[in-house]
């Protein structure tokens, strides 16, 4: 287990890639935010940086920007804030997009529920 | 000399025997010549004459005897004081043979690990009793010197491979936490990752001059920023580092642990001998011998004296543990791993007013890695990206999409996916930068790793190429499937009680493979 762990290890600490730093200056930011690159990476950037803009040309979550890069979720926050606030990055709340859509009814949901126990 | 005290009383008689000749040859040719003087002279005077005669040849006699004696004494003496320097000599030259040849082969002989009583053995024994005695306590002597040398050293470099076995567990611990726990905790877990890293470094070194083998063995090449981090992360005041790099070079895994301590060595050289406030630059530089790492800090300016010690610290030929003092280890372990990667370290005073290190990287342990296709997204990413590209040119409204929507289009169906899941590495760079893949159709196995693992971890080109968007799977493929899944089972019933008598032995393999780690880092 450790030793798998180890194999696919890289040699860069955490602190090392957030710069020192633990905690993301702005709450923008959580799992579901969806980030959309506004610029190419150019040479010399951070890689993690890099690799952000990359991913992002269409729009994706942070949590799924997490899971690619294998970093935690508050590191990718961090991250995030260094390039939202040199504008290489936009980020929109999906629930900013669904304005006005109600959850659907506790019926529906126990049904569904249902439905999926009897598989 | 006792040989020649003795041999002195046979000698005494005939010395007097010959001493007493002289006299009694002068008193008979004084007595003669009295007698003829005192028959010449008047017979009034010859009793005075004869008195006087008689005295004079009695003294002339005794005279000539105490002179013939000393004489022979002197003559004597001077036999033995010639006898004595020849062996003078002679010891001289033993004792110089003792010292440039005997006691310097012996010593050789033990440090190279004989025993003392082997060694004493060995060697050309000197002739003298002294001499023996001598060498025997000076070979006992540094035999015991040279055992607890040993020990000690192997007792160092056997509790740093804990320390960094320890360290390693806990820094791939701490990982896994800081990934499970929330940006509350991060902050402290960030903070004892940073201790750990730095305690490992400190055992690291403790490894590299004892000898022993450095921290932990990277199974693929690690591109030039990871390195720099690697490095920069083990040192306390890694806030104040700036590194200017935009290399895409990666150094070969065997390498790539050594490269990192010493450059980490150095910035923590440079990071503790400069002001808090200053900052330490490290610049990367890819040149046609292979990659120039300089390290350049802002503080004290070294003299001539300080830079030529520090040169020699790092390039001497071989570690000297007299010259290590008890807190400045860093230039003696950059030495030392200079001389086991090749690296060149040089020391020049910088432009910036303190020091600069200038490490060359030999470029038999550079490998390129195409960054580009690091740099890509994974496999599913794309995949996700081109499902949310058609559905979004199905559904009209493509507002965010710029100019990179329609070259970015095709690509899924240009190059499948496992293709660019993997890093592309430049040609000539070894394969250990590939993961797994598959030769010949087949999944490869890594050591320690199950089979099953490693075809789950294999990427499988089925489902990812374009077919697998189709909703509904093919009927031959979903028979094959059921042919497989009945094959399967069928012969895991029949070989059910053969796979439980197999269970413990694969179990029993895959063991060692796993302690494997502690048990080689318990080695010194």
């Amino acid at each position: 287990m450790i030793r798998g762990a180890l194999d696919n290890e890289d040699p860069d600490r955490l602190y090392t890639v957030t710069g020192g730093r633990s905690r993301a200056d702005e709450s923008v930011f959580d799992m579901v935010t969806l980030i959309v690159s506004e610029c190419e990476p150019v040479p010399g950037m951070q890689s993690e940086h890099a690799r952000i803009l990359r991913m992002c040309r269409g729009p994706l979550s942070v949590v799924e920007i997490s899971s690619y890069l294998d970093l935690p979720v508050s590191v990718v926050k961090i991250l995030l804030c260094d390039l939202l606030d040199t504008g290489r990055i936009t980020a929109r709340h999906p629930h900013a997009a669904r304005t006005g859509g109600r959850l659907p009814e506790p019926e529906t949901l126990k049904k569904v529920l249902v439905a999926l126990q009897n598989l | 000399m006792s040989a020649h005290i003795s041999s002195h009383p046979y000698k005494g008689p005939s010395l007097t025997r010959q001493a007493l000749a002289v006299p009694l040859l002068a008193v008979v040719v004084a007595g003669g010549a009295g007698l003829w003087v005192t028959a010449e002279v008047p017979a009034a005077d010859r009793t005075a004459v004869a008195v006087f005669c008689g005295v004079a040849a009695v003294l002339l006699a005794v005279a000539l005897a105490v002179a013939a004696f000393r004489s022979r004494s002197i003559s004597r003496l001077q036999e033995r004081v010639t006898t004595l320097e020849r062996e003078a000599a002679a010891k001289e030259l033993e004792a110089a043979r003792l010292a440039d040849e005997t006691i310097p082969a012996a010593v050789r002989r033990l440090r190279d690990g004989g025993s003392a009583d082997t060694v004493l053995t060995q060697v050309t024994r000197p002739v003298s009793a002294a001499h023996q005695r001598l060498l025997r306590v000076l070979v006992q002597e540094i035999g015991t010197g040279e055992r607890m040398r040993a020990s000690a050293m192997a007792a160092c470099a056997n509790a740093a491979g804990r320390v960094q076995a320890l360290a390693t567990t806990m820094l791939a611990d701490l990982r896994e936490m800081e990934n499970r726990h929330d940006e509350n905790v991060l902050g402290d877990l960030l903070k004892l990752d940073h201790t750990t890293a730095q305690a490992g470094r400190i055992a690291d070194s403790i490894a590299v001059l004892t000898g022993a083998r450095s921290g932990r063995r990277w199974t693929k090449p690690i591109v030039m920023e990871s390195v720099l981090r690697g490095a920069v992360g083990r040192i306390s005041a890694f806030q104040r580092v700036r590194v200017h790099a935009a290399s895409n070079a990666a150094v070969a895994g065997y390498a790539a642990e050594g490269v990192m301590h010493a450059l980490a060595e150095l910035m923590d050289n440079a990071a503790s001998f400069s002001p808090p406030t200053e900052e330490v630059h490290v610049y990367v530089e890819e040149t046609h011998t292979g990659v120039v790492v300089t390290v350049e800090d802002g503080g004290l300016v070294m003299g001539p004296a300080a830079l030529a010690r520090a040169q020699k610290a790092v390039s001497s030929e071989t570690l000297d543990l007299t010259t290590l003092s008890g807190t400045r280890l860093g230039l003696a372990v950059v030495g030392c791993l200079a001389r086991k990667h090749d690296l060149t370290v040089s020391f020049r005073p910088s432009a910036r007013g303190g020091t600069g290190v200038v490490v060359l990287i030999p470029q038999q342990l550079i490998t390129h890695v195409n960054q580009d296709a690091v740099l890509e997204p994974p496999a599913r990413a794309r995949a996700v990206e081109a499902s949310r590209q058609t559905a979004a040119t199905a559904s009209a409204p493509v507002a965010e999409r710029g100019g990179s929507a329609p070259a970015e289009a095709p690509a899924p169906e240009a190059a499948p996916a496992p293709e660019t899941s993997s890093p592309a590495p430049a040609p000539g760079a070894p394969s250990a930068a590939q993961p797994p893949r598959p030769v010949n159709g087949l999944p490869k196995r890594r050591r320690g790793e199950t089979l099953a693992a490693a075809t789950r971890s294999a990427p499988a080109p089925a489902p990812d190429s374009g077919k697998a968007k189709t909703s509904r799977p093919c009927p031959e493929e979903a028979g094959a499937r059921f042919g497989a899944f009945r094959q399967a089972t069928r012969k895991g019933s029949a070989a059910g009680a053969a796979r439980n008598a197999e269970s413990p032995a694969s179990a029993e393999d895959t063991e060692p493979a796993e302690s494997a780690e502690p048990a080689e880092n318990d080695q010194p």
